[in-house]
């Protein structure tokens, strides 16, 4: 599996979450990263650079995750958006869903979830 | 994991000062148990016994067992199964300051048996905890309420603890919580949970602690104080608020929602709802929880 030019989209207000995230994907490969550090930023960065996939965090300021979601969505209806939160109520579960992600992963970042989402969308490039 | 009530329960007593406590953790990481201080807690010999023990090596070049065994204090199945068995943390707290000359054997052998029976459990350490023991415990802990705690109190503490624990390191000591109208910040972020009923925990350090405790949440060596030891920090209380949630949602069918944490500016808080301050000592330094229910908008 390659991730060259694979360009992937990380929005998490947390510089720390997103650097974590960054270096349990790069043992895989080597994608290009876009990074917002809010929810109105990763709609703008998905606007501006279509990325491939989209992991984000639901407790965001300026603009929360699932409202996010919806936008981007609503921008791309093929946009693949991962949900990276330590709230994984059913309820936002569902909200997530509902508005247009894919999966879901709760928070701490479990390495292996996060190699099942990278492998079973590019294992094979 | 509950053996860290034991420092608390030596400075509620003022057995130890917290400056003590505070010497005594830092250096009980690289403590070697004694034998002596083992056979006591499993009740195998006393601390007169133990003391006798010690002043006759002195005079013999022997090891403690040899000489306990030699006297008919232990057998040698029992020095066997002490040296096997699990070393509890608490324990070795209580070594370090007993070398430290804060306490003595006996002093020690006192505590651990007024402790134990006030917290209504045996053998704590060495048994799984039932969630009910867990519940009694930080029950009696929390004195610093009139009233009793309710089951999303009880249940906020049990995380937090849970959650040091998992993320930090189980080599602290809370200290029991006290009711404040106002604390001083350090380093401080916040973060309200608001819903069926609203709470804001903040956290409370210096910045030196917070490179420590930076360096131990995110598993790296932070050599200072950087963008990454302050997200560090919210998102420790970020994720242990949204894991608060999600117990609560389903346990409770309660459905709470964090805002996104803060940094707070504010050199003072000044309450105006009623406010817990819950201070944690690691070896590193102290921090703070504050936590105030309902806070007014």
């Amino acid at each position: 599996m390659t991730l060259n030019n694979v360009k992937i989209l990380i929005g998490d207000d947390s510089i720390l979450a997103r650097k974590q995230l960054k270096d349990v994907i790069r043992s895989y490969g080597s994608p290009i990263f876009f990074e917002a550090a809010n929810g109105q930023e990763a709609v703008d960065a998905y606007k501006k650079e279509t990325p491939d996939l989209v992991f984000l965090d639901i407790v965001m300021p300026v603009k929360d995750g699932i409202t996010a979601v919806s936008e981007i969505v609503g921008h791309d209806k093929n946009a693949d958006i991962v949900i990276v939160s330590s709230v994984g109520t059913q309820t936002q579960l569902k909200a997530a869903i509902e508005a247009g992600a894919n999966d879901f992963i709760q928070k701490p970042l479990n390495a292996d979830q996060v190699r099942h989402i990278i492998t079973s969308r590019f294992e094979g490039r | 994991m509950y053996a860290q009530f034991f420092g608390n329960y030596l400075l509620t007593r003022d057995i130890v000062t917290k400056e003590q406590l505070i010497t005594a953790m830092q250096k009980k990481t690289s403590q070697h148990m004694k034998l002596g201080t083992l056979a006591i807690h499993a009740g195998y010999m006393t601390a007169g016994e133990v003391d006798r023990v010690i002043i006759l090596q002195t005079h013999q070049d022997k090891r403690f067992g040899e000489i306990a065994i030699h006297e008919g204090y232990l057998t040698e199945t029992q020095v066997a199964e002490l040296l096997k068995k699990q070393k509890p943390d608490f324990l070795r707290l209580g070594q370090v300051l007993i070398e430290d000359g804060v306490l003595d054997n006996e002093q020690l052998q006192d505590a651990i048996i007024n402790y134990q029976s006030e917290s209504e459990f045996d053998d704590f350490i060495y048994s799984d905890e039932t969630r009910e023991t867990i519940e009694h415990l930080l029950a009696n802990f929390f004195v610093a309420s009139e009233r009793p705690l309710t089951r999303y109190e009880l249940s906020y503490l049990q995380l937090l603890f849970n959650n040091l624990v998992r993320f930090i390191g189980d080599d602290f000591t809370p200290v029991a919580p006290y009711s404040a109208k106002e604390y001083p910040t350090n380093y401080c972020v916040s973060q309200k949970v608001s819903g069926e009923f609203s709470v804001r925990i903040s956290i409370d350090m210096t910045k030196k602690c917070c490179i420590d405790f930076a360096s131990r949440y995110a598993r790296e060596i932070f050599p200072d104080f950087d963008e990454y030891v302050q997200a560090s920090l919210e998102d420790f209380l970020n994720l242990h608020n949204g894991l608060f949630t999600v117990n609560l949602s389903n346990d409770y069918s309660v459905e709470l929602q964090p805002d996104p944490p803060a940094l707070e500016t504010r050199e003072l808080l000044t309450f105006q709802t009623e406010t817990y301050l819950l201070p944690i000592i690691y070896p590193f330094g102290m921090l703070h929880f504050i936590i105030e229910i309902a806070p007014v908008e």
